[in-house]
């Protein structure tokens, strides 16, 4: 029986939490009767798209060893810079979508640099990107939202091709599989990995660790603002005050499916595992009419369980 | 029935009030913003600061950001700086009523906005007759659905006073019609408009007979709006909202939303002012001063986008 559990734990790196994904879905949906459809299904993948994307980006942040507290509020800068650039700049919308998602990688590229060449913990200056990106998100408009996006940009977001796939999700799950293949597979997300075990034996193994942190801070920007994008699909407008505490919402989901927040460890399979558990949890709590005050309290006690159940496990078989 | 009266006899008294300020005298007045990233809020302080600028007094615009600590921390600097009357638009789930007493114990008289303090209350108090209103926006989702429908809620903030007025006010009308029934409420974080959306989602899934919901703010009613879009339901579901705030109006207009109640809000800003005037000059203002906020549907709603009341 025991070796039983043993061996469950020990299928792929995000055996633990994928484990717990499912026993939730079970819990759920003995407990509700409209947990278990294919339209609620389609709900939850939809409700996380814009965390799962920026929890992309996050995974490679925090395998260096790194943390990204600044994604929130570079999407609400690059969704505000979408909206503003197609109603004040008068750019096409397709032009101004590129460019928003530049504006994101461009505060990634400022966090970058900050932390190799002027030798911030990333912890400060992200911390401070957080700040700085917010301000300049209310200052494009005053602190308004903007309104008015053509109807195709919405249906990015609303029509569900083949039945089931908007745009937006679609541009989440090639981007996960991108993620996933690089980080596996390609010598580039090898590196990551040996930066955040030890980022000084990555050096003198001929790693070029400083170029690598600004790509990754810049990637994790790139990708706020992809998620700024899609976030202002999904609410047909843009508002200064999106993406709000987000950056805890996305760390989170990646260390739910066990990534260390001291580096080294962690993966694509695993971050998406956590994010459907948010994913999940916030949608059957939902269902279940559970207050948001209780939904809070629920939330924290699964992030300790399921970071403790991933701890134990790899003890277990270590 | 004497409230409605004091209100006409000040309302009429307006005018004199703002002609007696022919004399020179130049007033600060703080003026004490709960978050500006709501339109609502950011109305309030548009007319506030055109009222000042009108009469020509100096008005200190402070953002709290929604964060009731900051806004203390900003109102003791507005009494630093010896503004000579406060208008407090509180901050938070609850309006603190720590800043109305540092300002009482300077001396400093204090207009409270949209909500009031408890102990003590401003010497003088203007919001919405939020209860009212809902009731109104009630009786109207019975009068379209012919007293039949199920309806779901999207809730404000759970235990602030604009979440709890709009809740009894709405649910008064309902009472009316056995055939109306809120079977399926869901409260937001915040009132944002990516909740309305998801919560929407979850209340349609929860529940797929609802043919109607209330958003309790204009941002969360869109949310839900764009909910019942990504849904796809076969039947129509009436959705409204309470704010009439720009995008709401436009929502309206377009018909995302059927209909939503719009508070004068650039009135709030305006009486803020002279009031705040009349205190400092020790006249006569009422201890509370509650407006009316007008049904708004696609029949009447192009005159509310052209010259927001």
């Amino acid at each position: 029986m025991y070796a039983h559990v043993k061996r469950l734990f020990q299928f792929g790196e995000a055996g633990g939490p994928f484990i717990g994904l499912i026993l939730l879905c079970v819990v759920f949906s003995l407990a509700s009767e409209h947990f278990l459809s294919a339209r609620n299904a389609l709900n939850i993948l939809d409700q996380i798209t814009v965390l799962g994307i920026l929890a992309i980006g996050m995974t490679a942040v925090i395998i260096i060893g790194g943390i990204d507290l600044s994604v929130g509020s570079v999407l609400a800068f690059a969704t505000m810079t979408l909206g503003w650039l197609m109603r004040d700049g008068g750019f096409p919308l397709p032009v101004a979508i590129v460019l928003a998602i530049l504006a994101g990688g461009g505060c990634g590229v400022i966090c970058g640099l900050l932390i190799t060449i002027g030798r911030l913990p990333p912890f400060v200056a992200t911390l401070a990107m957080l700040s700085g990106a917010r301000g300049l998100a209310n200052i494009l408009t005053d602190g308004r939202q903007i309104i008015g996006y053509p109807e195709w940009f919405s249906e990015l977001a609303t029509v569900r091709h083949f039945g089931f796939l908007s745009v937006t999700m679609s541009v989440f799950i090639v981007l996960a599989i991108l993620g996933w293949v690089y980080l596996r597979f390609r010598a580039g997300g090898r590196n990551l990995y040996a930066i955040g075990g030890n980022s000084e034996v990555a050096r003198l193994a001929g790693i070029r660790v400083r170029l690598a942190n600004i790509w990754v801070y810049a990637f994790s920007g790139l990708l706020a603002g992809v998620a700024g994008v899609a976030l202002a699909a999904r609410l047909d407008s843009s508002q200064p005050s999106a993406g709000f505490t987000y950056e805890l919402d996305t760390i989170a989901a990646v260390v739910i499916g066990g990534a260390s927040l001291s580096g080294g460890k962690g993966g694509m399979g695993g971050t998406i595992v956590g994010v459907f558990i948010i994913g999940v949890l916030r949608n059957g709590l939902n269902l279940l009419a559970v207050s948001p005050f209780v939904q809070q309290i629920v939330i924290g006690a699964v992030i300790a369980i399921a970071v403790m159940m991933d701890t134990l496990g790899r003890r277990r078989r270590g | 029935m004497f409230k409605k009266f004091i209100m006409a006899a000040t309302v009429a008294s307006l005018p004199l009030a703002s002609s007696v300020q022919a004399h020179d005298q130049k007033y600060t007045i703080g003026l004490a913003v709960a978050n500006l990233q709501a339109d609502f809020f950011n109305f309030i302080k548009e007319s506030a600061e055109e009222e000042g600028d009108r009469l020509g007094y100096e008005i200190i615009t402070v953002d709290a950001g929604g964060d009731s600590a900051k806004q203390v921390s900003q109102i003791q600097d507005l009494i630093t700086r010896e503004v000579d009357a406060l208008i407090y638009i509180p901050a938070g789930a609850t309006a603190a009523d720590v800043p109305v007493r540092a300002a009482k114990k300077a001396g400093i008289p204090v207009v409270n906005v949209d909500r009031n303090t408890q102990s003590p209350p401003g010497d003088t108090f203007i919001a919405t007759d939020s209860e009212e209103a809902a009731r109104i926006l009630g009786e109207y989702v019975a009068e379209v659905t012919g007293g039949k429908g199920v309806v779901g809620v999207v809730q404000g903030q759970l235990g602030t006073t604009p979440e709890i007025a709009r809740d009894t006010g709405f649910e008064k009308a309902l009472a009316n019609y056995p055939g109306l029934n809120t079977v399926e409420k869901q409260a937001s974080k915040g009132w944002h408009h990516d909740e309305g959306v998801s919560i929407g989602q979850d209340l349609l899934q929860r529940n797929p007979d609802i043919n109607v919901i209330f958003g309790r703010a204009d941002a969360l009613a869109m949310g839900a709006a764009q909910a019942v879009r990504l849904a796809n339901v076969s039947h129509d579901v009436l959705v409204v909202g309470f704010d009439g705030d720009r995008e709401g109006l436009i929502a309206v207009k377009q018909g995302r939303l059927a209909a939503t109640m719009t508070q004068q809000t650039k009135l709030m800003g305006r009486l803020a002012v002279r009031f705040a005037v009349d205190l400092i000059e020790n006249r006569f203002v009422p201890a509370e001063m509650l407006l009316d906020a007008t049904l708004t549907t696609k029949e009447n709603v192009d005159r509310f986008i052209e010259v927001h009341p």
